[in-house]
């Protein structure tokens, strides 16, 4: 316990260093570096592939990186995990068939060096009615409350979580969340994956925007919506010059169809002035303002066309696509 | 090593309470015992009369099932599921899972060796001094580690879906070359030595007949257990990255 006052200086108690995964030609994680520090509850948050999985796997020691390092509790990632400051959940990670749920989180809990009380774990995890019942005789939601047990069963400085809540129904989910924040007001800290939105908005204090392998924006759930644009404009124009509009100031993402144009931007006054300034005379503006899920769709979709075209802009021809 | 030992206490639990496992590891070795013995009163094997024969053979070959049936498709099996994985994220040493499967392997071959020898005390008339019952049981347990190598190797080299005709090819090869489901002769003989399964029997009938243990089976065995071991090692090995 000593070693986490220490961190609670500000030290980072996780700290990724340039962190690459290359499979077959693929690249997984793509220069990450991000440091976690003592009680932050942060959301990595990306869509499917984005590399979140290979990231925690890499952290948690079940792969190890093409190139660059990370550091947990100032020693590497197994040594970490084998001390038992780590509590983990993957989406991955099954269980052992042909025991009792109360065997096998025993089982487990006999693993950690500093175990909680069984009873107490299973009540945590909202399994102490299904103590008695057989882990390959469990549903869906109910496996995943039993890997989640498996997470707490000792006393780890850092929980963290793949995905918990696929497989949960929305009453679930919200249990779930409401005993996790049990777990960590008690100055743990708190790394989960998602691609629930507003489960990162409403949950981490911290979300880590994350696609195809790359960090793309690290802040509060306030801060990355204001990164993101958190104003959507849209107008119809005649004769306009696409190169011209992206030149528009405070512009994160352009779209047009037709005759019709839609912004997002980070100052949709300084936009819109600048539009008019340059003599536009655009009809049917509205201004609106995005949520975080938008804000996130439009960080991603940017950073794919950045990708796919130097210019961030997007041409739709059918749809309204964002 | 404490939490290594829970672990193989608990697939011990797990294997007692399989039932495929004990119909392939006791009931058939039993079954088969029960009812060849007695058919083969008058003919002998490898020097020994049919019912010292097949008190061995069928105890080997509980070992050999229960390992390749009790292990390998498991082994496979829980590392699809991502139990392995699981495993790792604990404080439990990354060789913990294998050698507990070890472990269980060895402890749960212990029923099934001690009823079929019984049989052949008590039902087919085999009478042996002391130290020659604990020789040959400690001989089949030789043989058992082997196989449970073996298993390991099978296990984490082969996906579920390809994990069981593996392992019964390998399971019928060796049984039946090795002489555990009838004596052998002539050219199935002559393959058969260079088998664990063979010399395990031989060791076995060489020690009914005459009280000696010839070194080179000892040898063979152990160079199997070498062979099996590496293999399992480099298996394990090779899946580090995905478990």
């Amino acid at each position: 316990m000593s070693s986490g006052l220490m961190a609670a200086d500000g030290t980072p108690i996780v700290a990724f260093e340039d962190v690459r995964k290359v499979y077959g030609g693929v690249r997984a994680v793509d220069g990450l570096s991000v440091e976690l520090r003592r009680g932050e509850t942060v959301a990595l948050l990306g869509p499917n592939g984005a590399g979140k999985s290979t990231s925690l796997d890499m952290l948690l020691a079940l792969r190890r990186p093409t190139s660059g390092r990370i550091r947990m509790f100032g020693s590497d990632p197994y040594h970490a995990v084998k001390s038992g400051r780590v509590g983990a959940m993957l989406q991955s990670g099954g269980l052992m068939p042909e025991v009792t749920v109360r065997e096998l989180v025993t089982l487990v809990a006999g693993f950690h060096p500093r175990p909680l009380p069984v009873d107490q774990t299973l009540r945590r995890a909202g399994i102490a009615g299904l103590a008695g019942r057989r882990v390959d005789k469990l549903s869906g939601g109910q496996t995943q409350r039993v890997r989640f047990a498996l997470a707490i069963v000792g006393e780890s400085d850092l929980i963290v979580l793949d995905e918990p809540t696929t497989a949960m129904d929305v009453e679930t989910r919200q249990a779930f969340w409401a005993n996790m924040n049990a777990e960590v007001a008690g100055g743990r800290t708190l790394l989960f994956a998602t691609h629930y939105l507003e489960e990162a908005d409403q949950a981490a204090d911290r979300i880590l925007v994350i696609n195809q392998g790359r960090l793309l924006a690290d802040g509060t759930p306030a801060q990355i919506k204001a990164r993101a644009g958190a104003k959507r404009i849209s107008f119809r124009l005649d004769h306009l010059d696409p190169a011209d509009l992206a030149r528009l100031p405070a512009l994160v993402h352009l779209e047009i169809r037709h005759d019709l144009v839609q912004i997002q931007s980070t100052d949709s006054d300084r936009t819109l002035y600048a539009l008019l300034d340059a003599g536009h005379r655009p009809r049917e503006i509205e201004v609106f303002s995005l949520g975080l899920e938008q804000a996130f769709l439009a960080i991603t979709a940017a950073d794919n066309n950045h990708t796919a075209a130097p210019a961030r802009t997007a041409y739709a021809h059918a749809g309204e696509a964002t | 090593m404490n939490g290594t030992l829970a672990l193989a206490l608990a697939e011990v639990r797990r294997l007692g309470r399989n039932k495929r496992y004990s119909i392939f590891s006791v009931a058939l070795p039993v079954v088969l015992y029960l009812v060849v013995a007695p058919q083969a009163r008058h003919i002998s094997a490898y020097g020994v009369g049919y019912a010292a024969y097949y008190m061995i053979a069928m105890a080997s070959i509980g070992a050999f099932s229960g390992a390749l049936t009790g292990n390998a498709q498991r082994i496979s099996q829980e590392r699809k599921d991502g139990w392995v994985r699981q495993l790792r994220l604990t404080s439990l040493p990354a060789n913990a899972y294998v050698l507990a499967k070890v472990i269980a392997s060895m402890v749960t071959t212990v029923p099934s060796v001690v009823i079929v020898l019984a049989l052949g005390r008590f039902y087919g008339g085999v009478h042996l001094a002391t130290w020659k019952w604990l020789a040959i049981a400690g001989i089949i347990w030789l043989g058992a580690l082997t196989f449970a190598a073996l298993a390991v190797a099978i296990g984490y080299r082969f996906a579920p879906d390809t994990v069981q005709p593996v392992a019964m090819l390998v399971y019928f090869a060796m049984s039946i070359l090795g002489g555990l489901w009838f004596a052998l002769a002539g050219w199935m003989q002559k393959i058969g030595q260079a088998l664990p399964t063979y010399q395990i029997t031989r060791i076995g009938t060489g020690l009914i007949s005459g009280g000696t243990v010839s070194m080179t089976s000892i040898g063979i065995i152990l160079g199997w257990l070498a062979a099996f071991t590496m293999l399992a090692v480099l298996a394990v090995r090779s899946t580090a990255e995905t478990l």
